[in-house]
């Protein structure tokens, strides 16, 4: 059967899918993913999982989001004119004095 | 007991014991590589070879990391692999031994019963008197303990089956025996002592007895095949495999008793060796006489 391999860089980090391997049980897939996995890049920790464990959604059978555009969420999505560009100057120049009577840092 | 920090601080005595202690180390290393190699491309699945080629690989390089030491004591590494007469190759005849063509259950057992004697080994040296083998230690134990968990996966996986369990009895008595000389006792080789040359060298007492006196090695051969019987005797007995060994119970006690004849008629340890060893040298030589080389390649100043 087949076990998809997961590889841990470094501690706290996600793992990520790297491979899989050929094995009967989950013992030899551990020690053949050891190898295969385990030897030439950085590891700090592997997963192995059986390859019909996983969960599978395909992009046929659900909408997936992401592709909407959602660029009005970003100031850099208008058009900004000089006019919105002063009230802006103005706005943070007040929230300085603000700052300045009540004898922060600025 | 007082350290080695040098060859220099060695007398003759014990500069021939560690040398015989380095050529059983790194000759049953290199030897057992060679063979697992023959499996590169054609074992029962890509990991399985994978797996197998991973650790010809690790032998390879504790072989090197041995024959290094025996550089303090005058030796060169070309010299030892390529330019060394078979006869005084010092390995136990266990890793010289050819596969039966095909036979998985050959190579896993042999795999086994080697491991578990080499886990032994390198614990009796880990506080070696010789500080470089003490050193060194620690990188080839690390990674014989993957060696034996792999061999005992397989083990386990071959023994469940009818067919499997049937070519693993057959390789134990095929092999067996071999794995008992893993334990015997070396002779000198012809460069050393009061050595004519020319003549077969007797295996030689002394030369155990300095190898653990001086400190080289704290366990003798003795103690650790008698921890290695007890070892893989009940465990090849778990997976229903018969030895040649019987259990002697004395009361809650018991000892484990290898019938004198058991030893095969090469040792090995003693210079001789099985017809297939001549083959084998032949083979790994044969490039480096066909090329007139004078010298081994290294890619590592120092092979650690």
């Amino acid at each position: 059967m087949i076990w998809e391999v997961f590889r841990q860089e470094e501690q706290g980090e996600y793992h990520t899918h790297c491979g899989n391997v050929h094995a009967p049980d989950r013992e030899m897939a551990k020690q053949f993913a050891a190898i295969q996995h385990g030897r030439r890049k950085p590891t700090n920790n592997l997963w192995v999982v059986p390859k019909t464990e996983i969960g599978e959604l395909d992009g046929d059978e659900y909408a997936f989001g992401g592709a909407t555009d959602k660029s009005y969420r970003w100031a850099t999505g208008y058009d900004v004119t000089a006019d919105d560009a002063s009230e802006v100057v103005e706005s943070s120049g007040e929230q300085e004095d603000a700052k300045e009577r009540r004898n922060e840092v600025v | 007991m007082s350290g080695f920090d040098s060859s220099a601080d060695l007398d003759d005595e014990q500069a021939t014991a560690l040398e015989s202690l380095l050529l059983r180390l790194a000759d049953d290393e290199f030897v057992l590589a060679e063979r697992y190699t023959e499996w590169q491309v054609r074992a029962p699945s890509l990991e399985s070879d994978l797996a197998l080629s991973n650790n010809a690989q690790d032998e390879l390089g504790h072989a090197r990391l041995w024959y290094d030491v025996l550089e303090d004591l005058g030796h060169e590494e070309h010299e030892l692999i390529y330019e060394r007469d078979p006869d005084e190759w010092r390995h136990s005849t266990l890793t010289e031994r050819p596969f039966d063509e095909g036979d998985w259950a050959d190579v896993v057992l042999r795999h086994y019963l080697y491991d578990v004697a080499e886990q032994l080994r390198l614990e009796s040296l880990a506080e070696s008197s010789y500080a470089k083998i003490a050193d060194r230690v620690g990188k080839v134990r690390s990674e014989e303990q993957y060696h034996r968990e792999h061999a005992e996966s397989w083990m386990e996986r071959l023994a469940d089956g009818d067919e499997g369990h049937e070519r693993l009895q057959n390789a134990v008595d095929r092999l067996f025996p071999h794995a008992l000389t893993l334990f015997e006792v070396a002779a000198p080789t012809s460069g050393t002592g009061d050595a004519s040359g020319d003549e077969p060298r007797a295996v030689d007492d002394d030369l155990e007895e300095t190898i653990v006196e001086a400190g080289f090695r704290d366990a003798s051969l003795e103690a650790l095949r008698a921890e290695w019987l007890s070892i893989v005797v009940p465990y090849l007995e778990d997976l229903d495999l018969e030895t040649p060994v019987s259990e002697i119970v004395h009361y809650d006690d018991y000892d484990l008793e290898v019938p004198d004849d058991t030893l095969p008629e090469a040792l090995g340890r003693d210079g001789t060796h099985t017809d297939a060893w001549a083959k084998l040298h032949e083979e790994f030589t044969h490039t480096y006489r066909e090329l007139e080389r004078s010298e081994a390649t290294t890619i590592m100043a120092h092979p650690e």
